[in-house]
């Protein structure tokens, strides 16, 4: 029966397929749903346009953050579930114009501003974030990107708020202090971690796990430095260091992988290595900092299981 | 002719030979005089109680059922083992299935047995040697109709064996159905204690059939059904929950004066279930299914030219070999990894066999097969988790090897002799090229493939003679194989092992060279018109590249037995041991096996009541209740202690 049902399906696939060729020889008009293609210079060809159509699918919108520029300009962002958690968050941002729908390429984030209010000691801080926004792609340019980078959710201890501000056309607009919700992530998911040198402190921030499938992974994260004072968001540490890494199963007698390169500091201020990962699980990654000199000044310690007590947790 | 190259075992007891007359099977006649080999325990016995009266064959036992058929000192991957002509491979990455443990002695006729590299046309990659087992078919023309029930009982363990099977036959048509059930539940070792995990259940079903589309025309069908649920390893880890074959094929035959050609197509599939809940202290539970999938075809031309018999094979097939793993640490995220990378591999070959006579006194066979694979690596996370250890590798591989193989048979007044030699090569088997942390509890390693592995050759030379008196028979026989690019398990101690507990991470590689020798003697004495007394001692030694010992070779083994038989009863009694192992593997994490002798005694009656045939036997293995393990005792897992079996076949 299963095997019926499969000729059927290809022979679907085939009819459909056949239909799809026949219609390539025709430009047929794009449309996107709340968008109208007009010649505005200011905004996305159709094939742009269409393109970041498709890449907001994937993303999801935060509410809470929308805002209006003008009376002309919508301003909307992106999460990749429409909320925060503690670690490393993607922040994308897109402006449209009210008349059309249509995305509008000239947007730069001017200030991207997480603070955090613990209310036992009644003090702010803030947290790692990116230093300015960057396109995300070519394909769609009137996407721009930033991150955060939050150290702990919200909770009764303390609660997060968001500022930001872009130049769209010209225009300046955004949001002051607005409450948002940072969760928590699951057990076997710490994505950011500290450490001091000096009276420095420095977090480690990683960026791309839940990329991460069985084998050979490019590994990206930043190094931040704590502002002064602390409400200052995070910037970019301006120190070079080089990062060790070695995964471990704690599940499995903290069995490791071989062949992983350390993370060395790009030209983009990001660190890059690759990890490799011989299953799916729940992998430590412990951690020893190294500074320009090579000198070991964070982690690399031996815990009672003989590994490193710096390390990210990240579960596939 | 050539019986030191092919032995055959009947397992039948009605040996329905078929007739030779046109060629359309040739059985391989095997010891001369008194009766081909068989087990004393008839038909009852099991597949791997039948195995193990084959000339240089041991065992690999992991438990009671399923046991590994070692040829000339060489497993699994050094052999080929074919159905009928048909490739079946096993799935389960721990070898816990050999493809003998999918059929079921009621559903064959023999298992014959090619020494070293002259294969059945069939084989491939067969260094050791090749198994062939040869289904039972009633042929046309025969008894029109003919039944068989069987039943056996061993107190040891209550191992109860259930078996009926009828035959049709006519011109036009024939049919076998037959319907088989062993179970058995933990045995005791030797001294009484009993060996958790050491049960077994199966259940197999089986049919041939033939139909006659013309006088010369005839089309053949198989299907086998095997399935054996509740399997108990001891010597592992893990039990087996279930392990299933559906074996399917499907055959034309033509029948040319002096020739005969048969085209086969067949299925097979194999799904493999590992199971570790029922056992005490797992660390981590595991899921460890594995999926075995072949499809292939054969065509064989056999031909009779003057002093020439000919046979020419093509064959081609396509399988597929899948296992993964699941693991369940307590509260975290279960680990999966891909243990056999979804492989398929196409292989082709062509095979040509002659044996020519020389004058009346002498003979010359010649084989030779050249085949060609290619693999593709199906499973992107199995590949690319390997390539985390071999960055440079690819998806796809291919390989070529041949064999080849001559023997030259003379005799002179009351000796026999014969030398031969042969040259031949396998491709590394899915687990030695792409399998995945592959725990061997044999040496607590974990094992990695290796992709870029050369094909293993070797060369073999071998010789017997045999000397005849008027009621004795002495006869030598040896043979040794000179392997290069040796593929075994190298120490990888950059790697961490990922079985917990495991001493570490072995990753297969070639050796340069490498020996395997085997020497045996054995001697036939024909006391009396009734009684016979044989005697045979084999040593054996395996060498790596730097002289040291290989594992799993066996030490001095020696047998002696004497047989009784008058009119329709026989009795025997047979003492046989191992000295102790005392060139073992110490660097492949071998510990030596303990020297052991066992004594057994069985007898046999045949009787008829009306027309129905009964044959009644009895016996006890290991008498003096003996606790011993052998050097193929996985772990030194310890044999059956005393066990006093009773069993009856009734042919209607």
């Amino acid at each position: 029966m299963k095997k019926v049902k499969g000729l059927f399906l290809i022979l679907y696939v085939v009819a459909l397929t056949a239909c799809n060729s026949n219609d390539d020889g025709v430009q047929a008009g794009i449309e996107i749903p709340g968008i109208t293609i007009t010649d505005d210079a200011d905004c996305c060809s159709a094939e742009e346009a269409l393109n970041t159509y498709n890449f907001l699918q994937t993303v999801q919108l935060v509410p809470e953050l929308t805002t209006e520029i003008d009376g002309k300009y919508n301003v909307y962002v992106y999460t990749k579930t429409g909320g925060f958690h503690t670690g490393y968050n993607d922040i994308y941002f897109v402006s449209t114009k009210k008349e059309t729908g249509n995305y509008i390429k000239d947007l730069t984030v001017t200030s991207n501003s997480p603070l955090m209010y613990m209310s036992k000691m009644n003090m702010y801080h803030s947290t790692p974030v990116s230093d300015k926004s960057r396109i995300v792609n070519y394909d769609y340019l009137a996407v721009k990107r930033v991150w955060v980078s939050f150290l702990m959710n919200t909770s009764e201890n303390g609660s997060w708020t968001y500022s930001y501000e872009v130049d769209v056309l010209g225009k300046t607009g955004g949001m002051e202090k607005k409450d948002i919700v940072v969760s928590a992530l699951p057990d076997g998911q710490v994505w950011l971690k500290s450490f001091k040198v000096g009276d420095d402190t420095f977090f480690l921030s990683l960026v791309n796990p839940t990329d991460w499938k069985t084998g050979t992974n490019n590994i990206k994260a930043y190094v931040s430095k704590k502002s002064n004072p602390i409400t200052t968001p995070y910037a970019l540490a301006t120190e070079t260091f080089t990062v060790d890494i070695d995964p471990r199963m704690p599940d499995m007698g903290n069995h490791t992988s071989p062949n992983n390169t350390p993370l060395i500091k790009q030209e983009d201020g990001s660190y890059q290595g690759s990890i490799n990962l011989t299953m799916t699980g729940r992998w430590r990654i412990h951690l020893t900092v190294k500074d320009a000199q090579g000198n070991v000044v964070a982690g690399g310690d031996d815990l009672s299981d003989g590994f490193s007590s710096l390390f990210w947790e990240v579960t596939i | 002719m050539l019986t030191v190259l092919l032995c055959t075992i009947f397992l039948s007891d009605t040996v329905t030979t078929e007739k030779v007359q046109s060629l359309d099977e040739v059985v391989i006649v095997s010891e001369t005089g008194r009766g081909r080999k068989r087990s004393v325990k008839g038909q009852v016995a099991s597949i791997d109680e039948h195995l193990s009266e084959l000339k240089n064959v041991s065992l690999v036992r992991r438990g009671s059922y399923a046991w590994e058929p070692v040829v000339n000192n060489m497993q699994t991957e050094r052999l080929s083992t074919t159905i009928d002509g048909m490739k079946i491979f096993y799935a389960c990455t721990d070898k816990m299935d050999p493809v003998t443990s999918y059929v079921e002695s009621g559903n064959l006729q023999s298992i014959s047995l090619n020494s070293g590299l002259d294969g059945n046309p069939q084989a491939t990659g067969n260094i050791g040697g090749s198994l062939d087992l040869k289904l039972r078919k009633v042929g046309f023309d025969n008894d029109p109709f003919h039944t068989s029930l069987s039943v056996g009982h061993e107190w040891n363990g209550h191992l109860q064996v259930y078996g009926a099977d009828a035959a049709l036959s006519s011109h036009r048509t024939y049919l076998n159905v037959g319907a088989f059930y062993r179970h058995a539940d933990n045995y005791k070792v030797g001294g009484g204690e009993e060996l958790q995990f050491s049960q077994f259940q199966k259940v197999n079903v089986f049919t041939n059939a033939g139909l006659r589309l013309a006088k010369k025309d005839m089309l053949e069908a198989t299907l086998i059904f095997d399935r054996a649920t509740d399997v108990g390893y001891p010597a592992l880890n893990m039990d087996v929950a279930k392990a299933e074959g559906l074996i399917t094929s499907l055959s034309y035959k033509h029948l040319f004066p002096k020739a005969s050609w048969e085209t086969k197509v067949y299925y097979n599939h194999i799904t493999h279930e590992m199971d570790d809940t029922k056992r005490p202290d797992v660390a981590i539970h595991m899921d460890m299914p594995g999926d075995s999938w072949t499809a292939g075809i054969y065509s064989l031309l056999m031909t009779a030219l003057k002093q020439h018999d000919l046979s020419l094979n093509y064959d081609l097939y396509y399988n597929r070999l899948f296992a993964d793993m699941t693991m369940y640490p307590g509260g975290a995220a279960p680990m999966y990894m891909v243990t056999w990378p979804d492989v398929g591999t196409l292989n082709t070959g062509v095979a040509l066999t002659d044996n020519i006579s020389i004058f009346r006194n002498q003979s010359l066979r010649l084989s030779a097969k050249v085949a060609w694979q290619h693999q593709k690596l199906n499973n992107e996370e199995g590949y690319h988790a390997l390539k985390v250890f071999f960055p440079g590798m690819t998806d796809a591989y291919h390989q070529t090897t041949a064999r080849f193989a001559a023997n030259y048979q003379f005799s002179i007044l009351n000796s026999q002799f014969s030398i031969g030699t042969g040259w031949g090569s396998r491709a590394p088997t899915v687990t030695e090229a792409y399998g995945y942390y592959l725990n061997n509890t044999f040496d607590q390693y974990d094992y990695i493939g290796n992709p870029s592995l050369k094909n293993e050759s070797a060369v073999e030379l071998n010789g017997t003679a045999k000397f005849s008196t008027l009621n004795s028979q002495l006869s030598i026989e040896g043979n040794v194989f000179l392997f290069s690019n040796y593929i075994i398990g190298h120490f990888e101690t950059r790697l961490s092992p990922m079985t917990v507990d495991a001493e570490g991470v072995k990753v297969y590689g070639n050796i340069s060279h490498a020996t395997i020798a085997n020497v045996s003697l054995s001697w036939n004495w024909q006391i009396t018109e009734h009684l016979q007394w044989n005697k045979k001692v084999s040593y054996s030694s395996g060498r790596d590249a730097d002289g040291d010992p290989l594992p799993l070779i066996s030490p001095i083994s020696w047998q002696s037995e004497w047989i009784y038989q008058y009119q329709r009863f026989q009795a025997q009694a047979t003492i046989k041991g191992n000295a102790r192992q005392s060139n073992y593997g110490e660097k492949y994490g071998e510990t030596a096996a303990k020297a052991w002798t066992i004594m057994n005694l069985s007898a046999q009656y045949q009787f008829k009541v009306q027309s129905s045939k009964f044959i009644v036997r009895a016996g006890v293995e290991n008498l003096f209740d003996k606790q011993y393990a052998t050097y193929a005792d996985w772990n030194h897992i310890p044999q059956k202690g005393r066990n006093i079996y009773l069993n009856l076949t009734l042919t209607l």
